[in-house]
């Protein structure tokens, strides 16, 4: 099977329906070595790079996942007759950075950065869950504390909260003088 | 400095106080880290002013706002007894607009990555209507289940509900009924079975049978799409792969 690793790799990811981590296929092939196994999934990425193709591999929310690539999707609405999900509103966006930024956080916290009320959006966020609770700050009131989730990840097509641009060069784009487009 | 009115825009579209901010320090072409306070405070004023009547719910924010505006104009009209000491009153303002401009940066570098993610397909989204299948199904927290409850228990507080004391249930007891519905019906529609309990007492006992059953791994909680109801199933075995 070893010479077959590459399409072995590519099989794991189809019928995965979430993001397929590199943990998660070295735990199932234990038969192959992990130097292999990392060696196939950089062999089969390059694959669908170089050939012509209308799905691609990408890494999203810690795994590996197959997606069509974006040109097509006016045509896959027709197909599948269906509108895409609804995107986030700007409140739900800021919320989420606000998180992203500053987590774990409470939501008083995120309504002093927002200088607003944050209390109906980050509900939506938890039942969208984009947003987790992940316990209590140990301060008067124990207030409840927020993280991002790893379908904030995927939502945003995002690998680890790394991808996103640090403070510092948030800082710096916007001293470059960049519109903030609302 | 001239407050041109030409442009007259709604106090609903900012998000918040500091937003309204940034909009007028902008539009204003003015530095952040020296802000003329008595002419941002007076534009500030002006949006205000636009407005016919202040929602209190909504707006109370854009009014707390103001007053921190005025006050820390006057902190500037004090006379300046030791300089070298003293902060700038200015300078806490400055550092939440800051903060506050990195978050309204990167949602809309989160609005880009958004708009680019909506149009690659995956796998998860292509899920229609398949409802039946376990592993289409938002797998419910705790959480998420607690609150289903509470809210529930709410709304039926409110109805005129009649107590009957006497019978006692036990977790046992409800743990069987409930199994004893799935073996029959196949599911157990959540609210519809909470909401045919006579008393809180049951309900709370047979919460705690069906958390009990989820705690086993016997039964699974699941939403089929989210704010639909929550139905209760038979843990199946794990599918293995597509060949079943």
């Amino acid at each position: 099977m070893k010479e077959r690793l590459k399409e072995l790799l590519e099989s794991l990811i189809f019928v995965s329906l979430e993001p397929l981590s590199l943990e998660k296929i070295k735990s199932v092939l234990e038969e192959f070595t992990e130097k292999d196994i990392e060696q196939g999934i950089e062999d089969l990425l390059e694959s669908y790079t170089a050939n012509e193709r209308g799905i691609q591999i990408v890494l999203s929310g810690g795994g590996y996942l197959f997606a069509t690539r974006p040109e097509f999707d006016d045509y896959i609405k027709r197909l599948l007759q269906a509108e895409r999900r609804s995107r986030l509103s700007r409140a739900a966006l800021e919320t989420l950075s606000a998180i992203a930024y500053n987590q774990p956080i409470t939501l008083s916290e995120i309504s002093a950065i927002r200088s607003v009320d944050s209390t109906h959006t980050l509900k939506v966020l938890l039942q969208k869950k984009l947003v987790k609770i992940v316990g209590r700050k140990k301060s008067p009131g124990k207030p409840l504390i927020y993280r991002t989730t790893e379908r904030f990840l995927t939502h945003f097509g995002l690998n680890t909260i790394k991808d996103l641009p640090s403070q510092e060069e948030i800082s710096k784009i916007m001293e470059e003088g960049a519109e903030i487009e609302d | 400095m001239e407050v041109t009115q030409s442009y007259q825009v709604n106090l609903e579209i900012f998000q918040g106080p500091l937003d309204l901010l940034l909009f007028l320090i902008k539009k204003e072409k003015i530095d952040i880290h020296d802000i003329p306070i008595s002419t941002i405070t007076k534009e500030y004023l002006d949006y205000l002013h636009q407005k016919e009547r202040i929602n209190l719910d909504r707006e109370a924010e854009f009014l707390l706002m103001a007053a921190l505006l005025i006050y820390i104009k006057s902190q500037l009209l004090l006379p300046d007894e030791k300089p070298e000491l003293e902060e700038d009153p200015r300078q806490t303002l400055v550092d939440r607009l800051l903060d506050y401009q990195k978050i309204k940066a990167l949602s809309s570098v989160l609005k880009l990555k958004e708009g680019e993610e909506l149009k690659k397909w995956k796998r998860t989204y292509i899920r229609t209507n398949l409802p039946e299948e376990e592993e289409e199904l938002e797998d419910i927290s705790l959480f998420d289940l607690a609150e289903a409850f509470f809210l529930l228990m709410k709304r039926k507080e409110r109805e005129d509900v009649r107590l009957i004391k006497g019978k006692e249930f036990t977790v046992e007891e409800k743990m069987r009924e409930i199994i004893s519905i799935l073996e029959e019906k196949g599911y157990l529609d959540f609210y519809e079975y909470f909401y045919d309990h006579a008393s809180l007492q049951e309900s709370l006992v047979a919460f705690f049978a069906l958390l009990e059953l989820i705690k086993a791994r016997i039964v699974l909680a699941a939403q089929e799409t989210l704010f639909q109801s929550i139905k209760v199933w038979f843990r199946k075995k794990p599918r293995t792969s597509f060949t079943e």
